[in-house]
């Protein structure tokens, strides 16, 4: 009867009166039956200790307003500060200091045109900035990255990296710089490069490099502006680490190649608007399998 | 119940909210997770989130809210530690029985109660739960079946199982 498939509620219909006559005076007669009565009757004679509401209620609100109320108020207060802050902030550089930077992001080329009419050209993932109020006594420019620079005739015009400097007098030159790779492209009139370690002067059609834990060097090109202009990406005899730096940064992705000796010498070109043809005329011509994860970010190579 | 969205967080219907559900809500865990304590003070952390998210939360659903919101806190609790179910100073045998429920009413001896006690204290979480929000609670097998969120005959599967397994657990005295 209690441990029957059939009837797995009995009990409970039972308690709650739904037994029908037959059945109860079946169960009734049966010998667990007094046996259930004591467990009803003991079980129907408990009862839990107090709760006192009222005091529960009291604890609640001094524990709600000594706790949550005051961060409640701290999480709403703070967006207008920060807004605020961020304001004011934003007003002092436009305001107080005339230090312009500009950056592009992945993918991304940004023309620029400087007070004297000069014109400046980020490649991606780069970031330029100079002083506008001062552009008179010194047209000079801070840059990490990649730029192009068309330079109006004038005061000697300064390009700051962590590499060196290189200044002009009116030219059109190239200048890229990141981590240990220094080099310089001059399209037109005369550039001189600059740090602790060299001086150089470059005319026209001509580049100069410094790569670390090599010699720089200075080469004749044909070029009358970086290919990179005209959306292409063009390397001469650079470790692969580099390139697989430019792919990153024109496409935004991860290059992952554990088996791979970044030190591998590269000359080539690619594509800097199409992803597919990149990755398939670089990683192609140096004989590796590739594979793109499903979200596009990230490029996984074999060997 | 024009502005019925923001009413929880009228202070007074809080406070009638709180009066009208928290002891229910103190007995629910406290069968769940088996420490009065605790059970005390998830009903205080639950309904100081009630308060604070009460522009969120309407007065209709925030029954619903808080049996969810002590549960998982119930959960997170429990979890990190093995709790036996005490019943010692919490569940109290009735001093004088005046009101005959039962037609059948028999004489119960001190120590019958200390083995029923304990055998319930060994039942399954779930029939204990309903068990004891049966007994104690003296509340309906469809208002348990609303509180845990389950169909009434599975409160009765229940309630029937824990009769059996008490039965068997206290045998022939």
């Amino acid at each position: 009867m209690f441990d029957d498939k059939k009837d797995d509620i009995f009990l409970s219909r039972w308690i709650n009166g739904e037994l029908t006559k037959e059945e109860l005076i079946a169960f009734k007669s049966h010998p667990e039956y007094e046996h259930y009565v004591k467990i009803m009757a003991g079980a129907d004679a408990l009862y839990l200790k107090e709760y006192n509401e009222e005091k529960a209620l009291i604890a609640l609100k001094s524990k709600r307003s000594s706790t949550s109320k005051k961060s409640g108020a701290v999480i709403k207060l703070w967006p207008y500060v920060a807004a605020a802050a961020s304001i004011a902030i934003i007003l002092g550089l436009f305001l107080f200091s005339s230090n312009q930077t500009f950056t592009s992001s992945y993918g991304e080329q940004l023309a620029i045109t400087l007070p004297d009419g000069s014109e400046m050209i980020l490649n991606a993932k780069s970031k330029a900035s100079f002083n506008k109020n001062n552009w008179e006594g010194s047209r000079s420019i801070t840059l990490e990255g990649e730029a192009y620079f068309k330079v109006k005739k004038g005061s000697k015009f300064t390009v700051i990296t962590e590499n060196g400097e290189v200044s002009v007098l009116g030219t059109q030159f190239n200048v890229y710089a990141q981590d240990a790779f220094f080099e310089v492209h001059c399209f037109e009139g005369k550039v001189s490069v600059v740090n602790n370690k060299y001086q150089e002067i470059l005319t026209a059609g001509k580049a100069f490099r410094d790569l670390d834990n090599t010699t720089p060097e200075s080469w004749t090109i044909k070029a009358q502006q970086p290919s990179w202009i005209t959306n292409s990406s063009t390397f001469r005899s650079i470790p692969l680490q580099y390139v697989f730096n430019e792919l990153e940064k024109q496409y935004n992705i991860k290059i992952q190649s554990p088996s791979i000796d970044l030190k591998t010498i590269y000359t080539g070109t690619f594509p800097n608007n199409n992803k597919k043809v990149a990755l398939r005329t670089v990683f192609g011509t140096l004989g590796f399998e590739y594979s793109l994860s499903p979200d596009g970010k990230t490029v996984v190579l074999e060997k | 119940m024009s502005d019925d969205k923001n009413a929880t967080c009228n202070e007074q219907a809080f406070d009638q909210f709180f009066k009208s559900h928290a002891k229910l809500l103190r007995n629910y865990i406290y069968y769940k997770f088996g420490d009065m304590q605790q059970a005390e003070d998830i009903v205080q952390d639950t309904f100081i989130k009630l308060w604070n998210n009460c522009s969120n939360v309407t007065l209709d659903k925030a029954k619903s809210y808080v049996y969810t919101v002590a549960t998982n806190l119930g959960i997170s609790v429990v979890r990190h530690q093995k709790v036996k179910f005490k019943y010692k100073d919490y569940i109290i045998n009735r001093r004088n029985d005046t009101n005959n429920e039962s037609p059948e009413f028999i004489a119960i001896e001190k120590e019958y109660m200390e083995q029923l006690k304990s055998a319930i204290a060994a039942l399954p979480e779930r029939q204990r739960e309903v068990f004891l929000l049966s007994r104690i609670d003296k509340k309906t097998y469809k208002e348990i079946a609303e509180l845990s969120g389950v169909s009434v005959k599975a409160i009765e599967k229940l309630m029937h199982k824990a009769l059996v397994a008490l039965r068997k657990k206290i045998g022939n005295v």
